[in-house]
């Protein structure tokens, strides 16, 4: 499909085929410009057909549609259809696929790649896609002032020292990338920099106006992008329309031109309910963020309302607790430099690896997924849940429920129940007893705390739940650091990938929850330094064998501390209306529309 | 007059002043900021952040940042800028003001357009069982939560589809003509109109009643129907008119809870108003759209209270004197 004499008459092809049917803007689309030397065949079950269009649900409009200065979901779901990166990630497999660059190779043991960019790549606005867009957005990337969040991947600590990856565009096709150091993660840090054209943004960088371009209030038309899609309307809290960009290089097996819908609309829809409310309205095409109690119901009712509810297995979404382990980082009145932040006697219980060993033996997580999972939930114990094909490690475990061990096992901490009220005093006398935070608006994790809380009275350890409102969680986790444990989850990354969790894993990171900042080449724990090392071998080798070895191990290391106590993980379904062809929800974000150039409406133009 | 308005203008200065330092010094007591949730993204590095942190001019101490949103203000008539959105605050308020005030006026629409006949109907008919299937009609709206009333409605736009399930626009808005633009918008203004302008109809329909009966027990009523005037002209020509009085007041002050008072229902009937931007920005502290949004707000309040006071003043001529 890559040589440039089939192009015209696929064209002539689709003319032909022009004039009946409906589809959202009226009249069927037709594809008046010629296909680029270098298409791109997308992989589909079903060869679809044109126009119609999708209606999805977002908990929030977009802030901004700059892809280099987006932080947050909302925008982010909306910005990954209109602009491409050198190279993507096939959800189903993990793989890195072609997206702007065709292919590429490697050098220097790893160290860098060199890309090869598609011709005739247009940007929506008919002009080319060369290296020297890439070039430009890198050097966004990498300015100092603006600082956007994906210009820390780029730099590596090699030898006490921060260098950062070198660039540089040798010829119009080519971009060369070189890290400091072998990176396994290397091509996924470059496809963080989603592509700009640089003729419509150099002048506002050269101005320092960079930030504040490409916001909700550009017009549509002068927000010109190299994805799929580009922005038809936006309306605050509303919706976003997308229409396709007639100059894209996707193509199907047939050669026709993607996308094949004319149309992705995001309506806001604010929270579950009102989502779901949509849906059965007929308001939304696709749902995915149903609660497990309404499973049943959608399955009964998919037939008869014509939606199939996929099963998309396991979330990639964790759901763990901790003890605090934090220690004082900064000099601060009251507290000892390098001492624990709760009491010392909390920290007593809390450090003991036995202790947190009977926590875990003591969680009846069967329970848990009868309760507030309705049935729909699996035991979880590593980052990497089961339908991650190419992280997840089955004989990856900890200690599950046994609370007859669990008690065995505090019983020869010594840590008894001496006075008779049920719970157990440590050898100063303390009950052991400790708050959980969370957050409170969050029904899932309350019902989950609630029944934290009785199964660890019967092993008399005294656990109270307390609700907060995130911000006030997450001041207490991160600055105060004045809490005795926390329920929280992750979300997942993309690509689900070990390496991407480096703030995570790493002694220093800051969502390393249990312990964060944890002072450079001097952890805490021998547990710990071992974790890092075994990170650093996990992303610095290519060698996929190898990185899996190395995230196995530290996850075992992990369990084996119970650092984290792991918490079962909720089974996805996610209805989409039946109407629509090759749908393949995942569970990374965005579920439904990750691959939305290949989704078709079997009936455009019908409501 | 001139004076008086004059006055109450320059007293707004030191109001608003008093309301922007008591909101900021509201929002940074309250735990974490803006780039607080942020941290919480293994992907967004502390580097990152703190560079985020020097932009924004949050690592100055509150009353620098203060002194400078004033001096801002003062200056360059700069409300600053939303943090999320990387535009001037103003530009993001705009649209959900228009959209929060259209809401609140077809919602004024709905109260007094009801008000007034029913009012007047309950009047004529005192006692009887046209005043008494009113009263409790209207009492028991009154009596009903408005996240309870406005989830009812929405539930009857869900089960008969009638009406569409929140929103403000249909998706193929763009490709209608101009009446059936009008026609859509009407379709889902409808509901949330209803839900905010029926909860003050209570009220305001018993308040024509009373205004109107004291009008009707006067000598004046006495002497137009003893000179054979039909009752329809006695009530509508003479009563009416001198009972709508005190009533202009009172529309004068619902001018000020114009921006505030759809809040609730803007929030369940997926409204893009002025409400929900305020109740984002606040959920993710967005500092500066949080203040733009207050002080507006607060400048439609003082300027609805001003209003109300000059219509009374117009219409009653004796607080004029002083």
């Amino acid at each position: 499909m890559r040589n440039g004499a089939v192009g015209p008459c696929l064209v002539a092809i689709s003319m032909c085929l022009a004039g009946c049917g409906g589809g959202a803007g009226g009249g069927k689309w037709v594809d008046r410009q010629p296909l680029p030397p270098d298409t791109m065949t997308t992989r589909m079950d079903e060869v679809g057909r044109h126009g119609g269009r999708f209606v999805a649900g977002a908990t929030a409009s977009p802030k901004t549609f700059n892809p280099l200065m987006a932080n947050e979901t909302s925008s982010n779901e909306i910005i990954q259809q209109m602009f491409i990166s050198l190279t993507d990630v096939d959800y189903r497999t993990q793989d890195d696929i072609p997206m702007l660059a065709r292919s590429w190779d490697y050098s220097d043991g790893g160290r860098t790649v060199t890309y090869h960019l598609r011709r005739g790549a247009r940007f929506s606005d008919a002009l080319p896609i060369t290296s020297d867009d890439v070039k430009f957005c890198f050097d966004v990337v990498m300015d100092s002032t603006l600082h956007p969040s994906m210009q820390d991947a780029l730099f590596m600590d090699v030898g006490g020292r921060h260098v950062p990856f070198r660039y540089s565009a040798p010829d119009s096709y080519t971009f060369v990338v070189t890290a400091p150091a072998t990176d396994a993660l290397i091509l996924s840090h470059v496809a963080n920099v989603r592509v700009l054209p640089k003729h419509v943004l150099e002048p506002a960088f050269r101005a320092g106006q960079f930030g504040s371009s490409y916001t909700t209030a550009t017009p549509p038309d002068s927000l010109v992008t190299s994805g799929p899609w580009r922005l038809k309307s936006y309306l605050e809290n509303q919706q976003t329309v997308l229409s396709r960009n007639p100059y894209w290089f996707g193509v199907d097996a047939k050669g026709s031109r993607l996308p094949y819908l004319d149309e992705l609309v995001f309506r806001v829809a604010k929270d579950q309910d009102a989502a779901a409310q949509m849906f059965h309205a007929g308001e939304l095409d696709g749902l995915d963020n149903v609660k497990a109690e309404d499973y049943k119901q959608y399955a009964a009712e998919a037939q008869a309302k014509s939606f199939v509810l996929y099963d998309v297995g396991p979330s990639f979404n964790t759901t763990f607790f901790w003890f605090n382990l934090n220690r004082v980082r900064k000099p601060e009145k009251g507290k000892r430099l390098g001492g624990p932040e709760v009491e010392p006697y909390k920290f007593a219980w809390f450090s003991s690896r036995d202790f947190r060993r009977a926590v875990s033996m003591a969680v009846d997580r069967d329970g848990i997924i009868r309760g507030p999972y309705y049935g729909y939930g699996s035991k979880a114990w590593s980052i990497m849940t089961e339908r991650n094909q190419r992280w997840y490690d089955s004989t990856l475990t900890a200690p599950d429920h046994d609370p007859a061990a669990a008690n065995a096992l505090l019983d020869r901490l010594g840590w008894k129940d001496r006075n008779g009220d049920g719970v157990r005093e440590d050898a100063a006398g303390h009950p052991l007893a400790f708050t959980l935070v969370y957050n409170g608006d969050n029904k899932l994790r309350q019902a989950i705390a609630a029944l934290l809380q009785d199964d660890l009275a019967k092993v008399g350890i005294k656990l109270t739940p307390a609700g907060l409102d995130f911000n006030a969680l997450l001041s207490k986790t991160r600055s105060e650091r004045n809490y005795d444990a926390c329920l929280l989850g992750l979300g997942s990354a993309v690509p689900s990938d070990p390496g991407m969790g480096a703030n995570f894993w790493k002694s220093r990171g800051m969502t390393h929850y249990w312990d964060m900042e944890q002072p450079v080449g001097r952890p805490d724990t021998p547990a710990e330094a071992r974790i890092d090392s075994l990170f650093q071998a996990c992303v610095g080798t290519n060698d996929l064998a190898e990185r899996k070895r190395a995230y196995s191990a530290m996850s075992r290391v992990l369990n084996d501390e119970c650092f984290l106590i792991w918490l079962p993980t909720a089974e996805l379904r996610i209805p989409v209306k039946s109407r629509f062809g090759n749908v393949h929800p995942s569970p990374m974000p965005h579920r439904i529309l990750w691959d939305s150039d290949r989704i078709f409406d079997r009936h455009p133009g019908e409501k | 007059m001139r004076t008086f308005v004059l006055r109450r203008l320059l007293q707004t200065i030191p109001l608003l002043l008093g309301i922007s330092a008591l909101t900021f010094l509201l929002l940074q007591l309250a735990p974490g900021d803006f780039l607080a949730t942020m941290a919480e993204n293994p992907q967004i590095s502390p580097a990152a952040i703190e560079a985020m942190r020097r932009r924004f001019g949050l690592d100055q101490p509150w009353w620098t940042q203060y002194l400078l949103y004033l001096r801002n203000i003062f200056l360059h008539l700069d409300f600053g800028e939303s943090f999320s959105r990387h535009q001037p605050v103003f530009t993001v308020l705009r649209a959900g003001l228009a959209n929060t005030l259209l809401l609140a006026t077809s919602a004024a629409f709905v109260t007094w357009g009801l008000a007034i006949p029913l009012g007047v109907l309950a009047a004529v008919r005192q006692y009887g069982w046209t005043d008494r299937t009113l009263s409790f009609l209207a009492f028991l709206w009154l009596s009903v939560p408005e996240v309870l009333s406005g989830l009812l409605l929405l539930w009857l736009a869900a089960s008969t589809g009638w009406f569409p399930v929140g929103g403000m626009r249909d998706l193929d808005y763009d490709t209608f003509g101009p009446l059936a633009k009008l026609g859509d918008l009407v379709r889902h203004l409808a509901l949330p109109a209803l839900a905010v302008g029926l909860i003050p109809l209570a009220g305001r329909m018993r308040q024509m009643r009373a205004s109107l009966l004291d009008q009707l027990r006067l000598d004046y009523v006495t002497t137009a129907r003893a000179k054979g005037l039909p009752e329809s002209q006695v009530v509508v020509r003479h009563a009416l008119r001198n009972a709508l009085n005190p009533l202009i007041t009172l529309f004068g002050f619902t001018l000020g809870s114009l921006v505030s008072g759809s809040f609730v229902a803007e929030t369940i009937f997926s409204w893009p108003g002025l409400g929900s931007l305020t109740l984002e920005a606040l959920n993710t502290r967005d500092q500066y759209l949080v203040m733009g949004s207050v002080l507006l707000a607060s400048t439609v309040l003082i300027g609805g209270n001003l209003v109300a006071d000059v219509l009374l003043a117009v219409s009653d001529p004796r607080i004029r004197q002083d």
